[in-house]
């Protein structure tokens, strides 16, 4: 195959990125996190791996633990939500589709933490939720919605629910909706289509959207510090506050490098998965 | 004819280096007027750039190098840590003819004894905060009255560690630049009781959650109560009985700074009173300029929440740098906010 002459700059220009601006500052943290931290400069150069056995202490498995529930019960809030939502959507009218995808893109373009900022004015004591709810009588006493851990959940789901309807909805866009009426017609209930024609179908961009909402989730220290009150600590925060408050930077690159690790584990296995699938 | 073009490139960068000053500094702490007019009376260029933390003001100094700027204002502790790993520039008095007017009880505090390094610029307090509507007058008096079982759920802390550790150790009696690791822990486990009581930690604006009342007592800064009051005049300032935590930011020239003489310059001009006394009405933190607080207006300076009496400060203790024992510090607020 012979690429035009634009088709290969765009490569060389695209692989030159990733290399100047992913891969070499991938190295310099992988570098930085084997060395030691000194009482008056970030680095030291005495080689050592006790960054990495310093984060099995218990208090940072714990830190681990702590933002892994968080990233699950995101992923799976928001694949419950996003699911019924990119089936209406694949199932809506054609003319209808395109109106409704921009709908789902359109907060995009405003800063994710200038809409977490947003969520605070919506649910704090004083917020627009409880002053509506207080006028209309279903309330008594304002309800405490701030500075929970429900108001964190809020905030994830909110800002990380377009990463799963997106791919749920190429994948079930690409149902022939015949095969859901022939199991109708053999007497297939809503269940039985569901969970044997429509979920194996689209496996794959339930795969992808979990992907998409749950590596994110693990590194979005700023939710839950700004709507959770930063009463607990997740990698996120604790590798922020590595680099910036603790200036231990080999530490804070460990973290990262863990981090980092595991999320190329999940790749790998989708990776893998895919390939099978293809095969 | 080389040398002339080089002795005029030379000039030419003097000229250059006299005419700019680079000042760093932090958000929304010097009334853009006092730059324009000491830019108007000196012939020098300010150019103005600013920091929201201690650490990344030290971090950019640390990497970047002192030459990068020529004034900087680290609060009380980093002046200490900043001076020790030589990173300032020692200060020439004798250029600065209002150094007079600093109030000396400010003075050679422990961080900087003998000011070789820093110059006051503005003070504060991390104290208390109570929502009288809701609690009563005179609800809170002192550090261990946030401990009290009825603000479940109602209580604001500070998002920085020394502060909360070191209101924790005033409350149990010790010092809050502790390095004594036994104290440092009793104050941690004493914390691990007053969690069932925070709502949240939050250093960055804690006068907007007082005020849209999602907590109704806490710690919080004195300036940030004073600009509260505008909008909410029952929030109460308290100097807690064990003790208040003061700081002081102080104005320090980097080693290797380009323009030493431009920034004494600059220095002199925010000691002149009539200077000082914008400065603290405008951004309402207490100035440490004597001169300039007989210029206050009247209910600025009897303003107890800027201006404490000696009463309000016994006990109090400045924040210094406690070393390596930070380590341990940070390990209890590691532990404090995961709950272990």
């Amino acid at each position: 195959m012979r690429l035009s002459r634009f088709a290969r700059f765009s490569i060389a220009l695209l692989f030159f990125w990733i290399v100047l601006f992913a891969f070499l500052p991938q190295i310099m943290v992988l570098i930085a996190s084997l060395f030691s931290k000194g009482a008056t400069s970030f680095i030291v150069f005495e080689p050592t791996v006790s960054n990495y056995t310093r984060l099995f202490d218990p208090i940072y498995l714990q830190i681990f633990v702590d933002s892994l529930v968080l990233a699950g019960v995101t992923t799976l809030l928001c694949l419950l939500i996003a699911f019924p939502f990119a089936a209406i959507l694949a199932r809506s009218p054609k003319a209808w589709r395109a109106l409704l995808l921009v709908l789902v893109i359109i907060p995009f373009w405003t800063s994710s933490l200038v809409r977490t900022y947003a969520l605070i004015a919506l649910l704090k004591t004083k917020g627009l939720i409880n002053a509506a709810l207080l006028s209309l009588g279903l309330i008594e006493a304002p309800l405490e919605l701030m500075y929970t851990q429900s108001a964190v959940f809020i905030g994830m789901v909110y800002t990380l629910l377009p990463f799963m309807i997106l791919p749920l909805y190429a994948a079930l866009e690409k149902i022939d909706p015949r095969l859901i009426e022939a199991a109708s017609d053999l007497g297939a209930g809503f269940w039985s289509r569901l969970t044997r024609i429509t979920i194996p179908l689209s496996l794959s961009g339930i795969i992808a959207g979990c992907m998409l909402v749950f590596l994110p989730a693990l590194g979005m220290f700023y939710i839950p510090d700004l709507l959770g009150g930063a009463k607990n600590l997740i990698i996120g925060s604790f590798i922020r506050n590595q680099f910036l408050t603790f200036r231990d930077w080999p530490f804070g690159a460990a973290a990262s490098m863990l981090l980092t690790f595991m999320m190329l584990m999940l790749v790998a296995l989708y990776a893998y998965r895919e390939r099978k699938a293809g095969a | 004819m080389k040398s002339l073009i080089m002795a005029a490139l030379l000039a030419l960068g003097l000229h250059a280096a006299n005419k700019e000053l680079v000042v760093y500094n932090w958000s929304e702490y010097l009334p853009e007027s006092v730059l324009e007019d000491f830019e108007k009376e000196s012939g020098i260029k300010v150019r103005y750039s600013t920091y929201d933390s201690n650490e990344a003001m030290y971090a950019k100094i640390k990497t970047a190098g002192g030459e990068s700027y020529d004034i900087v204002v680290p609060s009380t502790y980093f002046v200490n840590k900043m001076s020790r790993e030589g990173l300032l520039a020692k200060i020439d008095k004798s250029k600065l003819k209002n150094y007079a007017n600093l109030d000396p009880k400010l003075l050679g505090k422990p961080f900087d004894p003998k000011n070789d390094y820093s110059i006051p610029y503005l003070w504060g307090s991390t104290g208390m905060s109570y929502n009288a509507k809701a609690l009563g007058e005179g609800a809170v008096s002192a550090w261990s009255d946030l401990w009290k079982k009825e603000y479940a759920g109602k209580l604001l802390l500070t998002d920085d560690l020394r502060e909360v550790i070191g209101m924790a150790l005033l409350s149990l009696g010790y010092s809050s630049n502790t390095t004594n690791p036994k104290e440092i822990e009793a104050a941690y486990t004493k914390l691990t009781t007053l969690i069932p009581n925070v709502k949240l930690f939050n250093s960055e604006s804690p006068k907007g959650v007082y005020i849209s009342e999602e907590v109704v007592v806490g710690m919080n800064f004195n300036g940030e109560n004073y600009m509260a009051n505008t909008e909410m005049p029952e929030l109460r300032y308290v100097y807690p009985k064990e003790g208040v935590l003061v700081w002081v930011d102080s104005l320090v020239i980097p080693k290797g700074a380009k323009n030493i003489e431009a920034a004494h310059a600059f220095i002199d001009y925010l000691l002149r009173p009539e200077v000082a006394k914008t400065i603290s009405e405008e951004i309402g933190y207490a100035t440490p300029n004597m001169a300039a607080v007989k210029l206050l207006e009247p209910e600025v300076a009897a303003n107890r929440i800027i201006y404490p009496t000696a009463d309000d400060l016994t006990k109090s203790e400045f924040q210094l740098d406690v070393g390596e024992a930070i380590t341990i510090y940070e390990k209890y607020w590691e532990k404090l906010k995961t709950g272990n």
